[in-house]
């Protein structure tokens, strides 16, 4: 007999198994029923500060909001944000609100399963005007808004202030041209210290591609033409910014390649790098390391524009109960005082441009040094990505052909060119 | 069957039961659906299309893949050979007894327990070009300084460096247990029929290690056509596309190009060739390797 109570024994720990794992699913995808509140569960990737502020303020919806219920959940590093949701997508069970990369939105908002916000938007359900124009371009695929925009940044000149004194260099000014900050990079740049002028990552990821997309627009270039079905960027102002980042790299060597792992940080932390064009998120960990920095717009050729890398929140379908109390909470997220409070948190810059005129505002510049310039610098962020699902394809285009100038391994005119061949053959494709 | 024989039988299969479903729905199940999913165009989000046999068409005009599989069939070149006799030769001077074998033995075994992601990292600094350990010691000795992952013509070779060093003691540690089950009276009768030391090793201790040589030989070259992580970590697959082996392409077409079916094909692809490969590294072993040493 006992081998018998044994086996049934262990048949019966795998059926309870498995109806653990079902019940589970189960329970999150129930739709609300009259009278319960709507649950809302959101996917965020925020860590320390980030994270804290983010509960604290879930935590003070929900005891505000009897018929709301938010539950935020970690997800793991934003950077795969995009594929955790598609895996949960084709699992059939997914959050109600996921944080996505505004890069991502093009491709997420093909999913039947992304809830549509432009009829809400128009409605009056969020005042669209008072969103940065490159977030609003960001969360916009095809004319539909397909998501609310929950952070955003964009680039800026950080500067290591004692290096530039030791150059007897004069900082840099918001009328800087291409040529004052070529001439800096150089002055800055000394083999004997092993210290460069600039950085810039070199390893052909969107990283790469998106310093060279706010140059390209400096000098009055496009990405792709206005209908995005063929490439812009193999033009005079394309090459005009890629002979700037050529020149730089292999005449000057005033560039120090990071091959994609950061380690750009840490050595401007450690003086050994004078100038970074980089986004807030930076700021942390340069104050962090005592390093009296300074922040600036852009230098610029026709204009001083920057690149914003907009994100979002992308409402997801569990139906109608939830979907309303998705973005209920999103509307109450994205008021200006809710904003301020997560800037003060988190140094994170105010998605929205009324924000500034908060009497709390004056606090949140005071409190991170430099992130005035950043909120100041979203009015250069005038253009954006195009938001078209094949828009990785174009950037691992322009990304290979960026890295073989900067390695000196193609003229930047023979570069441009086959970026351009590449992306003709993809562009195109809806 | 008696009674307590089929009870038994049953008790061992429902046992088994558990571990059974494991596998057929993490292992057997992906295996069917990426077949499957490799005759479909499939960006894993909107309904799929049958496209046949076009995935694998398109795969032999991909000349990103066609330099990713050379790129992998270089690594397996180099990492297999050079890590085989690198592991014997280490396992060897290890096999005696001398003061502190313990800490030796540990310290070459170390590089296996770190996890390939701790030692991209490491090696990204240490072979960083312009502040690298590696570097600061060549200027030192007056050698010019390499560019390492920063080099297309060098980071293929720095990844076989790195991924040497972390997976040495693995083999080591095999070739070790494989030394010592070698029979003590076979090296004392060679040793008095005047063999030197080289002889016995070439003549008698390598062909004892056939089984332990085979085995290395057919799971480092799996582990090989399959490099990702260090790929991964240390360089994306670049500079310029220098270091893009098999399965890291197929990531970066599943994962970031959403590609499904492509990554798919690219998939059966590298599993059709690893078991055409596995399977002439038994055939050989079969007539060359003799086990036992009865």
């Amino acid at each position: 007999m006992r081998p018998m109570r044994i086996a049934a024994a262990a048949v019966l720990l795998s059926l309870v198994a498995a109806a653990g794992c079902s019940s589970g699913g189960k329970q999150q995808n129930a739709t609300a029923t009259p009278g319960q509140p709507a649950k809302v569960v959101l996917w965020h990737g925020y860590t320390d500060a980030e994270a804290k502020a983010i509960n604290s303020l879930v935590r003070q919806f929900n005891a505000s909001h009897r018929d709301v219920q938010v539950t935020a959940q970690f997800q793991g590093n934003n950077d795969y944000a995009l594929q955790k949701v598609l895996t949960a997508l084709a699992g059939g069970k997914y959050p109600d609100i996921a944080y996505l990369y505004g890069s991502n939105a093009a491709q997420i908002a093909r999913s039947p399963k992304v809830v549509r916000l432009t009829d809400w938007v128009n409605g009056g359900g969020l005042p669209w005007n008072d969103f940065w124009p490159g977030e609003r371009a960001a969360a916009t695929v095809n004319g539909q808004i397909v998501g609310v925009p929950a952070l955003v940044d964009n680039l800026a000149l950080v500067y290591n202030k004692k290096l530039f004194d030791r150059a007897h260099l004069p900082y840099p000014t918001p009328n800087w041209t291409w040529d004052d900050f070529r001439n800096a990079a150089r002055t800055l740049t000394d083999p004997s210290r092993k210290q460069f002028g600039w950085a810039y990552v070199a390893d052909g990821g969107e990283d790469t591609v998106w310093r060279y997309e706010a140059m390209l627009w400096q000098a009055g270039g496009d990405i792709l033409t206005p209908d995005n079905r063929e490439p812009a960027f193999n033009s005079a102002a394309g090459l005009k910014a890629l002979t700037l980042l050529h020149d730089m790299a292999t005449v000057d060597h005033s560039i120090y390649l990071d091959n994609g792992n950061g380690n750009y940080l840490g050595l401007f932390d450690a003086g050994k790098i004078g100038m970074l064009w980089t986004g807030p998120w930076d700021l942390a960990d340069i104050r962090d390391h005592k390093v009296d920095y300074g922040v600036e717009i852009l230098p610029g050729d026709q204009n001083h524009q920057t690149i914003s890398g907009p994100d979002n929140w992308v409402v997801l379908d569990n139906g109608k109960a939830r979907a309303e109390g998705a973005k209920q909470f999103l509307a109450w997220l994205t008021d200006p005082k809710q904003l301020v409070t997560w800037g003060m948190a988190t140094g994170d810059l105010p998605v929205r441009a009324s924000v500034s005129k908060l009497p709390e505002y004056a606090q949140f510049v005071a409190r991170y040094p430099g992130v005035g310039t950043f909120t100041d610098n979203l009015a250069n962020a005038q253009k954006a990505r195009p938001t078209i699902a094949n828009y990785a394809k174009v950037s691992e285009a322009i990304g290979q052909s960026v890295v073989s100038v900067l390695l000196g391994k193609a003229q930047p005119d023979a570069a441009l060119k086959t970026a351009a061949d590449q992306v003709s053959s993809v562009a195109g494709v809806p | 069957m008696s009674v307590r024989g089929r009870r038994e039988h049953l008790a061992g299969w429902s046992f088994v039961t558990p571990a059974v479903i494991l596998i057929a729905v993490f292992g057997l199940v992906p295996v069917g659906w990426s077949l499957v999913l490799s005759i479909q165009h499939n960006d894993l989000l909107t309904p799929p299309s049958w496209v046949g046999l076009a995935n694998y068409r398109a795969l032999t005009h991909d000349p990103v893949f066609r330099s990713a599989v050379w790129h992998t069939v270089v690594y397996t070149g180099l990492f297999v050979p050079v890590s085989i006799v690198a592991a014997l030769a280490v396992a060897v001077a290890l096999n005696r007894r001398i003061r502190l074998i313990r800490l030796y033995r540990t310290a070459v075994f170390v590089p296996v327990v770190f996890s390939t992601v701790a030692t991209a990292i490491t090696f990204n600094w240490l072979l960083e070009p312009d502040y690298g350990l590696v570097n600061y010691g060549l200027e030192r000795l007056g050698l010019p300084a390499q560019g390492f992952f920063r080099d297309p013509n060098q980071a293929l070779l720095a990844i076989v460096a790195m991924t040497i060093w972390g997976w040495l003691g693995f083999d080591v540690i095999i070739y070790l247990a494989a030394l010592q089950a070698v029979p003590r009276e076979l090296l004392e009768a060679a040793a008095i029929d005047g063999a030197g030391r080289l002889t016995i090793l070439r003549r008698i201790v390598v062909p004892l290690l056939g089984p332990a040589t085979l085995f290395l030989v057919v799971w480092s070259t799996i582990n090989a056509l399959q490099l990702f992580d260090e790929v991964y970590v240390a360089t994306r697959g670049g500079p310029l596309h220098a270091t893009t082996v098999i399965v890291y392409y197929l990531f970066d077409q599943a994962f970031r190009l959403f590609n499904g079916g492509y990554a798919a094909a690219i998939a059966y692809s590298l599993f059709v060739a690893i078991l055409a490969l596995t399977g002439i590294q038994l055939w050989i072993g079969s007539r060359r390797v003799h086990y036992g040493s009865s």
